[in-house]
């Protein structure tokens, strides 16, 4: 990927290859995949940190507000999601340029963030100091596991949308 | 007659309820840019303001970024988990 640039007035736009988007598309699908499921955040630990406890010390107040408000984060991350896969060229295609507007910047700042969510969950990443390699690299990057080095680079996508955002614009 | 705007010294909210707080804590995953961005997209902050608030959550594993009513926290806490921040709520402490 070449990272995000500002497109004046209101677009970023960054190459990815046939191999990146295709990844983004599977990933995006299986985050639409696990928030469909009828699965209870207390039986996913994905899902739980996709839809956390608002009350830390009250069970009841916490089941209550996500009865209130799971159905509707859930269809907006699903929504992000089609949209982020929306964004992305024909994997059959010649071209290879994504092109956002700001609504499209938003729901792919947040399904990136859902995903890398549910990427660290799987990887069992808990520290600080775990996962943000991908901001120094190092040789030592060379043979990560596959799902690590996928974890990075979606680190890196948002990283490069982020500053592309606020560079200033026209 | 010069217009004066009248400005009681003490303003006393009245709250049905105690106050709540919006938390939002430290996390493994959250770039700290995007936090930044969230702070200010969705609150309006400042840019020093929602890195302040950032580094606080970074360095102190939380920081409370809004408080008022339960109802309206409520509100805060859901558009976080919709960026994917980890928020919660608690009673303001006085």
């Amino acid at each position: 990927m070449m990272g995000f640039r500002c497109d004046p007035p209101n677009t970023l736009t960054a190459q990815f290859d046939p191999a990146e988007r295709q990844l983004l598309r599977e990933l995006a699908t299986q985050l639409i995949a696990l928030l469909e499921s009828a699965a209870a955040p207390a039986d996913d630990p994905v899902l739980a940190r996709l839809l956390p406890d608002a009350y830390p010390d009250d069970a009841d107040a916490s089941a209550e507000f996500r009865r209130f408000t799971s159905d509707g984060i859930v269809d907006r991350k699903v929504h992000n999601a089609r949209a982020l896969i929306a964004s992305l060229p024909e994997p059959d295609g010649t071209a290879s340029v994504v092109h956002l507007n700001p609504a499209a910047v938003s729901a792919w700042l947040r399904s990136l963030t859902d995903i890398r969510l549910a990427t660290a969950s799987r990887l069992g990443i808990v520290d600080d100091d775990d996962g943000m390699e991908f901001l120094n690299p190092t040789p030592s990057s060379d043979g990560l596991d596959p799902l690590r080095a996928i974890y990075y680079w979606l680190g890196s996508v948002q990283q490069s949308l982020v500053e592309a955002l606020s560079q200033p614009s026209g | 007659m010069p217009l004066t705007l009248e400005r009681p010294d003490t303003v006393e909210e009245v709250r049905l309820d105690a106050p709540w707080s919006t938390v939002v804590w430290n996390d493994p995953v959250n770039l700290m840019s995007y936090v930044v961005y969230v702070f200010r997209s969705y609150f309006g902050f400042s840019h020093a303001k929602a890195e302040r608030l950032m580094l606080h959550v970074h360095n102190d594993g939380r920081a409370t970024v809004a408080t008022g009513s339960r109802e309206e926290m409520e509100r805060h806490v859901e558009a976080m988990h919709d960026y994917g921040l980890w928020a919660t709520l608690e009673k303001a402490r006085s």
